[in-house]
């Protein structure tokens, strides 16, 4: 019946939060994709195997790349906007199997990976402070 | 010229389930199998044909063009939605199940409802919105309908639907939400938003940035492999994220 429909009930129909959604959804796949093998190879294979220089990662010289600036991007860009990535696709995903309400799943996912986003920067920043 | 040609004299019987359901006699939906001399020429249109012709007139299926232009003989062959002109049985081993499009209401045997279907197809619009900016016989008006073979391109990819309803079948976000307002509609939409001489962009940016606008799809992308015209349904979709992220953008500054 949307051929009906006046246009003052449409523009309060609009989806102004979907773009947001969709925006970091694009920008955290891309991240996704291009970021996170290069970090998984190093942080997580070629670290603990021992095939990196002894002190590429040692704890004076982690620290200080991860508490700046740099690093608050970095956390912003592995971990944050995967995590929009990663709510976006598990909304739609419960949308696709019928669980829970789409109104509800959208405030679990996206609160979820605004407060796990919230918490990863806030240590970034308490340790630049420290 | 093709060195194999098809083969008319190539005769072999093939076996038809096709779903039927007659409301008048019965509720439930059964199965009827149909067996049919067919050649290597003969698409799963002519198959109706004969079983209505010699077989069993009381099947119903619709028809028209019999050349994938009229985009009335859509049906599920083995699951997948297809047109029945387009579709030759030479293709097809063993038993070839025929059932209604998904996702729409069954009238009888292989007639769906395509109501909703042109509902979101007249919500978005989709013709030429104040194209002409000449009045009759003012002659100083500017020359009407110029378009340059650039301005064609943008959209003409787009223009090729003919309403058949394959994607509507193949859209698993329709099939749960029939509000959304679907691949070809949306694809519509943007084939007018991307030609230079219509001015209904704002209109129809209202339908698509509802969550059963653009939104409402996750990129599935079976609709442009079903597309019997090579639309590419979902790409338009996409590409109408693009614009209502936009569209969003601008309205959030003009307040």
């Amino acid at each position: 019946m949307n051929k009906h429909k006046p246009q003052h009930e449409l523009q309060h129909k609009q989806a102004f939060d979907e773009p947001l959604w969709w925006g970091l959804f694009s920008a955290g796949g891309v991240c996704f994709a291009v970021l996170l093998p290069a970090v998984i190879l190093f942080i997580a294979v070629l670290l603990p195997l021992g095939l990196l220089p002894a002190n590429a990662l040692n704890y004076e010289r982690a620290s200080a790349l991860l508490f700046s600036v740099p690093g608050f991007l970095f956390v912003g860009a592995v971990i944050c906007l995967p995590l929009f990535h990663a709510a976006h696709r598990l909304r739609h995903g419960l949308f696709d199997i019928s669980v829970g309400s789409d109104a509800l799943n959208k405030k679990l996912m996206y609160g979820g990976a605004a407060l796990l986003s919230v918490f990863a920067l806030g240590l970034v920043i308490a340790g630049m402070l420290s | 010229m093709s060195t194999e040609q098809v083969n008319t004299n190539n005769t072999s019987t093939k076996h038809l389930s096709v779903k039927r359901y007659l409301p008048d006699n019965s509720a439930e939906s059964y199965w009827q199998e149909y067996e049919l001399p067919v050649d290597d020429s003969t698409s799963l249109l002519d198959a109706l044909n004969h079983i209505k012709e010699q077989l069993d007139s009381t099947l119903s299926y619709r028809w028209s063009c019999r050349m994938a232009i009229c985009g009335s003989c859509g049906v599920m062959v083995n699951g997948i939605p297809k047109l029945g002109c387009k579709t030759f049985l030479r293709d097809y081993e063993g038993d070839i199940r025929i059932e209604p499009l998904s996702h729409f209401p069954v009238q009888r045997d292989l007639v769906v409802d395509m109501a909703i279907f042109l509902e979101h197809l007249a919500a978005v619009k989709p013709y030429l919105i104040d194209d002409n900016p000449a009045k009759p016989y003012d002659p100083t008006a500017p020359e009407t309908y110029q378009q340059s073979p650039e301005q064609l391109a943008r959209y003409k990819q787009f223009a090729n639907c003919i309403n058949c309803g394959l994607c509507y079948s193949a859209c698993p976000q329709f099939g749960l939400n029939p509000e959304f307002l679907g691949p070809a509609a949306l694809t519509l939409a943007h084939r007018y938003n991307l030609d230079s001489r219509d001015h209904g962009k704002k209109q129809r940016m209202a339908e698509l940035n509802r969550h059963e606008g653009v939104w409402s799809c996750t990129f599935v992308g079976f609709c442009s492999k079903v597309c019997p015209k090579n639309v590419d349904p979902a790409a338009a979709v996409n590409q109408g994220k693009v614009e209502a992220a936009k569209h969003t953008l601008i309205a959030l500054f003009k307040g």
